[in-house]
């Protein structure tokens, strides 16, 4: 168990900036995940982290101590892939045992080490079995257990759940989430799917084209992501790109003007609000809110929720969160609707670079 | 960046020392002495004028051109049949099958040749029957015979290649095909055979290479038909004042010309590289009987035809002989000659091509190692530095050899060394391939796994990779056996009557005409090659692209 303090970690491929000037502190004990799209970095991250990638500059410390020329397996961590890389030639006790083995510890405590280690992965009854025997979950089980069972400074594991089914990967979420909590061990997960990162982690790093977006925690990254990417990355969000602002912040967009004071000076910005903060027609008519008609051109129901896609001319499209959609009648495609969006839901970014703009309004943490 | 100073740096630097040696140095030897005129000494570009612009050169590249491209054609039009057939459609015994392909493959093909100058020859005992049933063959000696040779030589490499090729098309392709309207001829003609093209050309290119490299096989049963293997040959050896010079200008007009081949081919298949990921095996049809019995009746005399050789040389092993002359009934007379007369020609073979084997496997695992998981620009140019071995002829290796090493500070020509040498370098890139492609099944995270577990590099590699690489070299390690005991034309080069091999005796004796112990010979090296062929396939699990 250990913090780990990354200092402005670069790296470079012919042609690609894969890491770009990375600051981060992994606190002790802390399920930590490095979220974004495929070729965002964050498996180089992960890499530079466990020693199988030599960073160009910058530093990593983990327990303190400075890891830069210490190699992969000096650093004491503990790796878990997402095709397993289970030693196809032994047996799943020896696959568990291998780490404990180059650490000479003596027998008997090996193997009190790997019964219990299989244990605490349900996977007791198989020891003497081949991997090939094994289902996937069952191997990324063996995997887990090999990773967890030499007590490592640091757990990494890079999108253990992706080669999963969905049901398994649900089940095999919650049971990483479980022993990470109970064993306290430091982990950083990479991920690209983004709900998985919103269930399991303590802190969410989103990252894309090397470079960090945003560090928080699940429920402040949904609720006040720090650029237009993140934004649209992690859940789903309505992007009005690119609107002008007249002078003292008037927006011209919709049935009436409105004014966001935090807006002034500016000529244009760009809002999105996400699909569940969109207010159809029979709520109240709410004067703070910008008020847009269009056409539902698509209509999506999936049992505890459903969304109309509206056309709102220009190109526009909205999305909407319709809730309870069984208690009601829904519109269909080709109808006309209004739909609000309130002006305390929108959330505001710089064009140019792609940053938030404060829209002075409080906000549930603060 | 750090240079990281392992044991994977020393493999490296060994390694491009013994390429420098062993393969730089010969080949520039054998080069620059195209430009240097014989009787002068003088830097001349004469040799090359005479070797393009003689007539008698001239035909020989000519010559040369038609044996390859008619070895290539040969091949292609047995192997593509055979491989649609065996892997579409139900084919009973299709292991026996590809056995005997295999088989053929390996066995060398100056056996083949000669085999066929007993059958077809002016006296051969084939030519009586088939002239009967109104068949008349044109003689053995010549364009045909080399063609023929060639063909049922090398269909194996296309067929071998192409079967694998098409088991990774997913049925789902062809049945998309089928079900936007294509018909069976239409079906294969633009999707299945673009699909496999890569395979196919990969065969065929072999083909082409082994057909323009072959020296045996013309000087057998060539006739008058020169090509550029022998004519490059007897320069370097006739006894009545060779030229080194134009040798060696001959030589490096083979080597380009099998370069152009090469490059042709890899131009061709460029963007060409279309295996999904995702592959439904196709399941066999069963044909209509009619049309089985005619796929059959094919597949059956595709192989048996070039099975023909091999059997016809073992019975003749067996016949009754009183010195060069065959007796009615049988014995052992051959064995017993050879036994008495060069018994250490199979002592020779044997042991030089183990201990080449035991170099090749040592040098070919580490080097597989480093060109599978190490992409550095070392790496790089060591493989297309491993690429030469696979388009210089033997005879020009051989060659390439005796100019530098008939001289100090390597002086080696007429001993045991040069041989193995020659066995190990001209076989290395194979042994290299295999272990690279064997690394590349198993996936380089396990490794890393066991690093993170705290393994160094050095013993993860050795519990980890080595274990499941074994099959895999050992599988290789017996093809280099087998191809480096048939090993023909740079022995004939460099052999002194001390170092004599079974090949080099063979030849010997077919031109002799000591058809007996060329055969008793034959049949020992194509029994240990049977031998080493039945371990291949019980080590890989069956898998016959291990021999291509």
């Amino acid at each position: 168990m250990a913090r780990v303090v990354l200092q402005r970690i670069s790296k470079s491929y012919p042609g690609v900036k894969a890491l770009d000037d990375i600051d981060l502190v992994i606190e002790t004990g802390e399920f930590f995940t490095l979220l974004g799209p495929s070729g965002c970095g964050k498996t180089t991250l992960l890499r530079t982290i466990a020693g199988f990638n030599r960073h160009d500059s910058g530093h990593v410390l983990i327990g303190g101590r400075n890891v830069d020329d210490v190699p992969a397996y000096r650093r004491d961590i503990g790796m878990v892939y997402q095709d397993y890389a289970i030693f196809p030639h032994l047996s799943v006790s020896d696959n568990v045992a291998f780490g404990l083995k180059t650490r000479s510890r003596p027998r008997p405590e090996i193997a009190e080490r790997v019964a219990r280690a299989l244990d605490l992965v349900q996977l007791g009854g198989h020891a003497k079995r081949l991997p090939h025997e094994l289902s996937g979950g069952q191997q990324q089980r063996v995997a887990l257990a090999r990773a967890m069972v030499i007590n490592p400074q640091i757990l990494l594991m890079d999108e253990p759940l992706s080669n999963l089914d969905a049901k398994l990967r649900i089940e095999l979420r919650d049971d990483i989430r479980a022993l990470q909590r109970s064993l306290g061990i430091t982990t950083i997960y990479v991920t690209h799917d983004q709900e998985e990162a919103l269930v399991i982690s303590d802190r969410i790093c989103v990252m894309q084209g090397g470079r960090v977006h945003q560090v928080a925690s699940p429920q402040n990254l949904y609720a006040r992501p720090a650029t237009v990417f993140v934004a649209s990355f992690v859940g789903t969000m309505n992007v009005l790109a690119d609107c002008q602002v007249g002078p003292g912040g008037a927006l011209s967009l919709g049935r009436r003007p409105c004014v966001l004071s935090s807006l002034a000076g500016r000529a244009r910005v760009t809002l999105a609000i996400r699909p569940e903060e969109v207010i159809l027609p029979d709520a109240v008519e709410q004067a703070d809110a910008i008020s847009l008609d269009g056409v539902i051109d698509r209509v999506t129901f999936a049992g505890r929720e459903a969304f109309y896609r509206i056309g709102c001319g220009d190109g526009l499209a909205i999305l909407a969160h319709v809730h309870r959609p069984s208690e009601r009648r829904l519109a269909a495609a080709g109808d006309t609707i209004r739909v609000a969006l309130p002006i305390s839901r929108l959330h505001a970014f710089d064009p140019a670079d792609g940053s938030r703009i404060d829209l002075g309004r409080s906000d549930p943490e603060r | 960046m750090k240079l990281r100073l392992d044991i994977w740096t020393g493999v490296l630097v060994v390694t491009v020392a013994v390429a420098a040696v062993l393969l730089i140095w010969p080949l520039s030897g054998i080069f620059w002495a195209s430009f240097i005129d014989n009787s002068t000494g003088d830097v001349t570009l004469a040799n090359y004028a005479r070797a393009l612009g003689h007539p008698f050169y001239q035909t020989a590249l000519i010559n040369s051109l038609i044996v390859g491209f008619g070895g290539m054609l040969g091949a292609t039009l047995l192997g593509i049949p055979l491989a649609v057939l065996t892997t579409r459609y139900v084919i009973f015994g299709r292991d026996l099958l590809s056995t005997l392909a295999v088989l053929a493959l390996v066995s060398p093909p100056f056996i083949g040749a000669y085999a066929w100058i007993m059958m077809l020859g002016q006296n051969g005992f084939l030519r009586a029957p088939l002239a009967e049933i109104g068949i008349a063959v044109p003689s053995i000696y010549g364009f045909f015979g080399i063609i023929l040779v060639f063909s049922l030589k090398f269909y194996p490499f296309v067929y071998l290649l192409t079967a694998s090729g098409l088991g990774t098309i997913s049925a789902s392709v062809e049945e998309a095909a089928e079900g936007l309207g294509a018909g069976t001829w239409r079906r294969f003609f633009t999707v299945t055979l673009p699909l496999v093209f890569p395979a196919v050309s990969s065969g065929a290119l072999l083909a082409f290479v082994l057909s323009i490299a072959d020296f045996g096989t013309p000087s057998i049963v060539g006739g008058r038909v020169r090509v550029l293997a022998t004519t490059t040959y007897n320069l370097y050896t006739s006894e009545l004042g060779g030229n080194p010079g134009l040798g060696s200008a001959t030589s490096i007009v083979l080597i380009v010309v099998s370069m152009t081949v090469v490059a042709l081919q890899r131009w061709a298949v460029r963007r060409r590289n279309v295996a999904g990921a995702l592959i439904r095996k196709p399941v066999p049809v069963r044909l209509r009987p009619l049309r089985s019995a005619a796929a059959h009746g094919l597949c059956y005399a595709i192989v048996l035809i070039s099975s023909l050789p091999s059997l016809v040389v073992i019975y003749t092993s067996f016949r009754r002989t009183s010195g060069p002359v065959f007796q009615s009934g049988f014995g052992f007379d051959s064995y017993v000659r050879i036994l008495r007369e060069v018994p250490h020609v199979i002592g020779n073979s044997f042991n030089y091509s183990l201990i080449a084997v035991l170099l090749i496997v040592m040098l070919g695992t580490l080097v597989g190692y480093i060109l599978a998981r190490r992409e550095t620009a070392v790496a790089g140019a060591l493989d297309s530095l491993l690429l030469i071995p696979y388009i210089v002829p033997g005879v020009v290796m051989g060659l390439a050899f005796v100019v530098v090493f008939n001289v100090p500070p390597l002086e080696l020509t007429g001993t045991a060394t040069i041989i193995v040498l020659m066995l190990f370098i001209r076989r290395l890139p194979y042994a290299v391939r295999a272990s690279a492609s064997m690394l590349k099944q198993i996936k380089g995270n396990i490794e890393e796994a066991a690093i993170s577990l705290g393994a160094s590099p050095g013993h993860a590699f050795l519990r980890i990779t080595m274990p499941l690489m074994l099959p895999g070299i050992v599988a290789g390690a017996l093809m280099s056996f087998i191809t480096a005991i048939n090993e023909l034309s740079s022995s004939l080069i460099l052999y002194v009557g001390r170092t004599m091999t079974m090949p080099v005796r063979i030849y010997l004796s077919v031109l002799d005409g000591e058809f007996g112990t060329a055969a008793a010979l034959s049949t020992i090296l194509l029994a240990t090659t049977g031998i080493a062929v039945y371990a291949v396939f019980w080590l890989s699990g069956r898998k016959e692209s291990a021999f291509v």
